[in-house]
């Protein structure tokens, strides 16, 4: 008897507990589409040089990247993965753009992100030898100045490693005037082909671990699609940022593939994450 | 020696226009027609001649430089209709009086012609942020006049423009905001060195 109730107890607290967050049909999941692009070196410092980026003045008016851009990624990503624009080392077979299926549910605990796509020609050298594949998402909570307008790009700088003018080999992504106590971060969560999930945030730095709200993620490639999963709680600790019913947040993703790495991602433009709320995406409760 | 009593140019002027002429009134007003015309005639032809893309690029200054960098890929200079604006349709008003006093300010271009203000291609980069802002300063101040004079923001079909420039054109009418204001740089290269507050 004593055992019995042990483990209903036990089992009660794991049903409780988002590691048993039931997936959703996403055969039922309305799918929104975006295509990431490949960005070159096209750094936030480059963005805002109206000198060298006729939509900086737009920017600065208020604009979002995606306003502009949103139908025009694929086209913007073949120019400059063929050097034409802002990329110094075209790389050989490099997809321009990459259209991803993207959908999302939440059932009041867990935000569930579903993304899909079609594997791109590739073939140049492997830069991760371990990953074929990344899959990075980003929220930010409207903290960040102008990151409801930039996305990403906040975080994208010209000294990161890799980057034509990057110095520093242990540079990567960091938010100017970042800062966690300030909560000016964006919330970092990456699924890796190898099998890696990790949780982690951008202030001042990148850093991959320390989340406390990705429960977990899960990629498969069958044939030449590959689908990544994400489950993730809505509150979680150090560097996550907060989601609930009603709330909207910014949110961007990047793929690294063909054994990317650094700065040679495909990219999205920055977009709105919305829980029950209207929004370029929208998650609503299954 | 006695001082002679032959009257001063401009007094044998003045009384040859006053004396009544041996030639009939007729004859004068014909003369005086047809002198002014072709006076007109050879003037305006003159100012005509230095109205065209190959007097422009005649100096080396123009051909080598900001010439060579519109007819690489300008859609100025090739596009999908086929029509071409040439470096008067942009750099010289097509109104008699404004293209007078461009044509007065330009005078100013054979002296830097004769000196070698920017006879090679060092001295033509070293000076091509003075000569763009001047050039910007100008369209800014009459309204991009000679970009008008093609297009116009109430003429446009935005829902028929790409995205970026349907925004940028509803932001420049919103702002009142004229077309140089943003398209600089879109028949030659931009200056190296351009500050932010041009752009």
């Amino acid at each position: 008897m004593k055992v019995r109730s042990i483990a209903t107890a036990a089992l009660l607290a794991l049903a409780g507990s988002s590691t048993f967050a039931a997936a959703p049909d996403w055969g039922k999941v309305p799918a929104a589409k975006f295509t990431v692009f490949y960005p070159g070196a096209s750094p936030i410092e480059w963005v805002t040089k109206g000198t060298e980026h006729g939509g900086a003045r737009a920017l600065k008016k208020g604009e979002s990247c995606a306003s502009c851009h949103h139908d025009e990624t694929a086209d913007m990503g073949k120019k400059i993965a063929s050097g034409q624009k802002n990329e110094p080392k075209p790389i050989k077979g490099k997809a321009g753009a990459i259209p991803v299926s993207v959908q999302a549910a939440h059932d009041g605990a867990n935000l569930y992100l579903r993304f899909s796509w079609k594997q791109p020609a590739g073939g140049a050298d492997k830069m991760d030898k371990d990953n074929a594949v990344k899959l990075a998402v980003m929220f930010e909570d409207n903290k960040v100045p102008r990151a409801n307008l930039s996305g990403c790009w906040e975080t994208c700088h010209a000294d990161a490693r890799t980057m034509p003018d990057g110095k520093d080999d242990k540079k990567t992504k960091y938010i100017a005037d970042g800062s966690l106590a300030a909560a000016k971060f964006y919330d970092l969560i990456q699924w890796t082909s190898k099998g890696a999930k990790l949780d982690g945030y951008v202030a001042d730095k990148r850093v991959m671990e320390g989340g406390k709200a990705l429960v977990d993620a899960k990629g498969e490639k069958k044939g030449d699609e590959w689908s990544v999963v994400f489950t993730r709680k809505f509150a979680g600790g150090e560097g996550d940022v907060t989601l609930a019913p009603g709330k909207t947040v910014n949110f961007g993703f990047a793929i690294h593939d063909d054994h990317a790495a650094g700065r040679y991602h495909q990219v999205s433009l920055g977009y709105t994450l919305g829980l029950d709320a209207k929004a370029d995406l929208t998650a609503a409760k299954q | 020696m006695a001082a002679s009593n032959q009257p001063g140019a401009l007094k044998r002027l003045w009384r040859g226009l006053r004396t009544p002429s041996r030639f009939s009134l007729g004859a004068l007003l014909f003369i005086g027609i047809a002198t002014g015309v072709i006076f007109w005639g050879g003037f305006n032809t003159l100012v005509e001649l230095t109205n065209k893309e190959a007097f422009c690029i005649s100096c080396h200054e123009m051909k080598d430089n900001v010439y060579k960098e519109y007819s690489e890929n300008t859609i100025h200079y090739t596009n999908r209709t086929g029509v071409r604006a040439t470096c008067p349709d942009c750099h010289v008003p097509k109104e008699w009086v404004p293209k007078m006093l461009r044509k007065i300010q330009a005078s100013r271009e054979l002296y830097g012609k004769l000196v070698g203000t920017v006879d090679t291609r060092e001295k033509f980069e070293a000076k091509r942020l003075v000569l763009a802002q001047r050039e910007w300063a100008r369209m800014k101040a009459n309204d991009s006049l000679e970009c008008r004079n093609c297009h116009t923001l109430t003429s446009m079909d935005k829902e028929k423009q790409k995205p970026r420039a349907k925004k940028s054109h509803e932001l420049a009418v919103k702002n009142n905001e004229t077309c140089i204001d943003c398209h600089k740089g879109i028949a030659h290269h931009k200056p190296k060195g351009m500050p932010e507050e041009d752009e």
